[in-house]
């Protein structure tokens, strides 16, 4: 194909995605069938239903990324300022459509909706982080209570046990052999159950603290689905009203925080290993 | 290269919960030298005033996440001997390579072990006796 060729191509078919956009709002009415007269009480919902499908029905026209960028093109050998004028048309007309649809469709309830559920959620959330955040500092203080016990234990333990070795060897009189009995029995019958008990007591604490798994269960529920209701109800307006040219916008960070799903992925290690594995690979 | 129980590690991390844990860790291990910093500007503070011997980092913090403080770390000619351990949830391997080739010492992926940080310190105490 010459270059004079290929421009008078992509001008003819300027030319006819151009005459797609100018009908665009007069369409509806040609649409329009006879029953919506017949039936008036409905006859608003029908107006804007064909109004919608009349702008879906473009944007399919529209959206298959080789028109789309035949369009472009195009729009590059003819002249700009008409072409500026179709877009700012569109866009109004979009707009438009969007409201009308938004509210045909029952979105603005959604969005609504939204717009009530989201401090609601947010406050829920606070509520998860306080209560993880207790949790945790109960499990903490618990086990800085505790360790020192087990360590007393531990070293009460070795300091007799060292006591009776020697005795073993012979090398304890017969007072130190007294007083090593009365200690071994002090510590049997006192400090012993002392210390487990309170060891025991602070056990008991850590696993109250884990009471909150409970309730944040149940809050975090209610948010998935709140998050559920919100993803389909989005969903369904993007897909409706979003060419599929525009629709994948990948966001690339280091801050993503912990890696909820891996499945599937291979951007991500899911252990330890892998990152081990990772470094040595490289060299590090 | 015998690690000195009485090195002096900085913990930094935005959860005091987390800070609590490597600080619990590390006394476990035998270090109970500890500072600790919420995020990497409060911890560059704390290394400028000079004495610590050992970083142990999160990646993201608030006001500096891990990686700038490291980086700035390393182009700081009094610190940038100073080895940096990340324990980080960041996941993704540009993370790791990232951290890696900012010069980190060692990295620990969250959920993380005691096991696994024992052996990653002792790992970077080899390198530093080789050193």
């Amino acid at each position: 194909m010459t270059a004079t060729n290929d421009s008078n191509d992509l001008e003819a078919l300027f030319d006819s995605i151009a005459a797609d956009f100018s009908p665009a709002p007069p369409k509806p009415a040609p649409v329009e069938p006879p029953k919506t007269r017949a039936i008036p009480e409905i006859g608003d919902s029908d107006d804007l239903q064909a109004l919608f499908d009349s702008v879906s029905a473009e944007a399919q026209a529209v959206a298959p990324p080789g028109v789309a960028a035949a369009a472009d093109a195009a729009a590059s050998v003819a002249e700009e300022w008409p072409r500026q004028e179709v877009v700012f048309n569109r866009i109004g007309t979009m707009a438009r459509t969007l409201h009308d649809t938004l509210g045909e469709l029952g979105y603005d309830k959604l969005l609504e909706q939204t717009v009530s559920a989201l401090p609601d959620a947010k406050d829920r959330l606070a509520y998860i982080a306080n209560l993880t955040e207790q949790a945790a500092c109960r499990v903490l203080n618990a086990t800085d209570i505790a360790n020192p016990l087990v360590d007393d234990i531990e070293n009460g333990s070795k300091v007799l046990a060292d006591r009776w070795d020697k005795l073993f060897a012979n090398q304890l009189a017969t007072e130190e052999f007294k007083q090593l009995a009365a200690d071994t029995r002090t510590f049997l019958k006192e400090q012993l159950p002392q210390k487990t008990q309170a060891t025991h007591a602070q056990l008991t604490e850590i696993m109250m603290a884990q009471d909150f798994q409970d309730l944040t269960g149940q809050v975090i529920k209610k948010i998935v689905s709140l998050a559920q209701t919100l993803e389909s109800g989005l969903m369904s307006v993007l897909i409706e009203l979003v060419p599929e040219t525009k629709r994948t916008v990948e966001v690339t960070s280091l801050m993503n925080g912990p890696v909820i799903n891996a499945e599937g992925r291979t951007d991500v290690v899911v252990n330890q290993e892998q990152v081990d594995d990772l470094l040595d690979s490289l060299g590090f | 290269m015998a690690a000195d129980p009485k090195m002096r590690f900085l913990v930094v991390d935005d959860f005091s919960t987390m800070r609590r844990i490597v600080r619990n860790l590390l006394k476990e291990l035998g270090f109970t030298n500890v500072d600790e910093a919420e995020d990497g500007a409060i911890a560059l503070q704390k290394l400028q005033a000079g004495g610590f011997e050992f970083v142990v980092t999160d990646w993201n913090m608030p006001n500096m996440d891990g990686l700038t403080l490291l980086q700035t770390i390393r182009a700081t000619p009094t610190l940038k001997h100073l080895p940096v351990l990340m324990i980080t949830a960041e996941a993704k391997k540009e993370n790791i390579i990232a951290a890696a080739q900012a010069g980190a010492s060692g990295y620990i992926v969250k959920p993380f072990t005691a096991g696994t940080l024992s052996e990653k310190l002792n790992k970077i105490f080899e390198k530093m006796g080789q050193a």
